[in-house]
């Protein structure tokens, strides 16, 4: 990874959803690594300490709403920012996701533009 | 005069005589026998309106023997006695067992009054009776219900003090609990719930029982003999509803969920290459992504406008009710449409008047009805303008009508009455509109009526329609947010 960028976690089990986000984040100047289970997820961040995260909620061993709850409690990711980024829309989800103290949600499909924009305001570059 | 047959039992020839003479000069018919059962057959079949008993035919100071008459069939009948003065003590126990009136002997021939007060006094006796035993049988067919009814009922005073119960509710809530109070039922309150402490007015609650049921309770009022309100709640069992609620709730969360996943992945790698992140594109194969990216926006569309239409339809959402001007329902609406209409070039009015009242609803959602139709009228309107104007209907207690109008294609006569249904489209040959599924109309016409107001449509077929959604008005105090 190169020094001074801005590494982000892309955690979803569709893996060619991830694939497509680590393009489209490396080419606006992102590091990216990426994870596909909840688990997996949690030992990347603590391994890689990503500078924002972004979680699916319906994952294998342990959704986005378990893994924030564990970062959020982990010496090493608890600052980190969380965007949830699922295909699930309800407000009841949403307002776990702000309670469990996610920095954003996005409903997939999502607008790029919006998407990257929140990026940017909450790492600053 | 209205005649009445009048029956003497007894055996004072005297009396009887005297008693004929009255009431032959009145034109009453008579009849006389003796004071046993063979003379109360002969009333009987003389058809006696009124039964005249000498007290001479019982024991000094008996009375009347009232049930034996009504026993051998005089039923209905008011029964009188006739006694001499100085039987005092048989006089006052047949009035007390239940002689409607006396006459004394020797017999005046004054009687007529005296009789017709008392034929008066033995209907307001029959009818007494009367109404006491379709009390007594209400009362038993009441129970008898109520008993038999598998769903939770009782009866509180306005102390909130537990005055009945049927077997249900003391199968639920346990027995013994006539007496005490009703709030102790549901939850481990020491006051009345809000719910009853707010309004005295009939109620609808759900709660969840000691039986681990969900129950839906409304309450009816009804005013006892003193004029106080008592209330009587009855429960239903609504667990099975609330469980396919639940499982139909999940089951469309999940298919939404899996439907959108993939379009989320194509959306991607079509703007990764469309930005020439996976190299250069010829011209010919942006033109081809642009539709393919263009598809699965409509096709994500139609996704959500199903989910929407399922969950409004099924009645699977809340309003989030609130305070409205209509200038902040319409700046949600702008912002929707308003890019809409500068892509075909059309003119996109807005008319507010002065002074209009508030509404009470869910802000997204009015937007959504007047965008939906608006953003209609902008599919189907190839030049001129589309004009979204507010205005008030004072009649009752007052609405507030959006009205959207459009110089369109309007809309053919046989179809303006259908395209409310789900899945209506209007069948065209000039114009070929392909977005839509015929969800907008149906779902924004349940939208306008949760609000407890309506959505409809007029149009002229070539000049243009116009769609008009009426609200209710805010009815509480203006000033307040």
């Amino acid at each position: 990874m190169e020094e001074g960028k801005k590494l982000i976690l892309v955690a979803d089990d569709d893996r060619d959803l991830v694939t497509a986000l680590s393009i489209r984040l490396r080419a606006a100047g992102y590091g990216v690594v990426g994870a596909h289970d909840g688990d997996e997820a949690y030992s990347v961040a603590q391994e890689n300490k990503p500078d924002l995260i972004i979680l699916d909620v319906r994952m294998p061993s342990g959704g986005g709403f378990s893994s924030i709850d564990r970062m959020k409690h982990s010496l090493t990711t608890r600052n980190t920012p969380v965007i949830f980024l699922t295909a699930f829309d309800d407000n009841e989800m949403r307002e776990e996701a702000n309670r469990l103290g996610a920095a954003g949600y996005f409903r997939k499909p999502f607008n790029d533009a919006e998407f990257m924009a929140a990026i940017k305001k909450i790492l600053g570059v | 005069m209205k005649v009445y047959k009048v029956a003497y039992l007894g055996s004072d020839n005297e009396a009887a005589l005297a008693l004929e003479a009255s009431l032959s000069k009145a034109g009453m018919p008579f009849a006389s026998a003796i004071g046993d059962q063979s003379g109360v057959k002969k009333a009987l079949e003389f058809n006696a309106d009124i039964v005249l008993w000498d007290l001479d035919n019982n024991p000094r100071g008996k009375p009347v023997p009232l049930e034996q008459i009504r026993k051998a069939g005089l039923v209905r009948q008011p029964v009188a006695v006739v006694a001499s003065r100085d039987n005092t003590e048989g006089l006052i126990q047949s009035l007390a067992a239940g002689a409607v009136d006396f006459i004394y002997k020797p017999v005046k021939d004054d009687l007529l009054p005296r009789i017709i007060a008392a034929l008066n006094v033995g209907q307001k006796q029959r009818r007494i009776e009367w109404y006491q035993r379709v009390i007594e049988d209400t009362n038993k067919q009441l129970h008898g219900i109520l008993s038999t009814l598998k769903d939770p009922a009782y009866v509180v005073s306005p102390e909130y003090q537990i005055l009945y119960m049927n077997r249900a509710a003391e199968e639920i809530f346990g027995e013994g609990l006539r007496g005490g109070a009703c709030f102790h039922l549901f939850y481990d309150r020491a006051d009345p719930c809000e719910i009853c402490a707010k309004s005295k007015g009939p109620a609808r609650w759900r709660a969840v029982l000691k039986n681990g049921k969900s129950y839906r309770f409304v309450s009816a009022l009804i005013r006892n003999e003193r004029g106080e309100v008592e209330k009587i709640a009855v429960g239903t069992d609504v667990t099975p509803d609330e469980e396919v609620r639940k499982i139909h709730k999940t089951f469309i969360s999940n298919v939404s969920h899996d439907l959108r996943t993939p379009l989320a992945a194509i959306d991607q790698y079509v703007n990764i290459m469309m930005e020439g992140l996976a190299g250069e594109l010829t011209y010919e194969q942006k033109q081809y992504l642009s539709v393919i990216k263009r598809s699965s926006f409509r096709l994500g569309n139609i996704i959500e406008n199903l989910i929407d239409a399922n969950n409004v339809l099924s009645g699977h959402f809340k309003l989030k009710m609130q305070v409205l001007t209509i200038e902040e329902i319409f700046s949600v609406v702008m912002d929707r449409l308003q890019s809409q209409a500068d892509d075909k070039g059309i003119t996109l009015q807005v008319q507010v008047p002065d002074d209009l009242p508030r509404v009470y609803g869910d802000k997204a959602r009015i937007a959504q009805v007047i965008a939906n139709v608006a953003g209609n009228s902008i599919k189907f309107t190839e030049q001129g303008m589309v004009q979204i104007r507010a205005g008030f209907m004072p009649r009752d207690e007052g609405r507030l009508i959006v009205s959207v109008e459009d110089t369109g294609i309007g809309i053919p006569k046989e179809d303006l009455g259908k395209i409310f249904e789900l899945f209506y489209r209007v069948e065209n040959d000039n114009v070929y509109v392909e977005e839509g599924a015929g969800l907008g109309l149906a779902i924004s016409r349940e939208i306008a009526r949760t609000h407890g107001g309506t959505l409809w449509a007029e149009s002229l077929e070539g000049m243009g329609s116009a769609f008009h959604i009426a609200l209710p008005v805010h009815k509480g105090q203006q000033s307040t947010e």
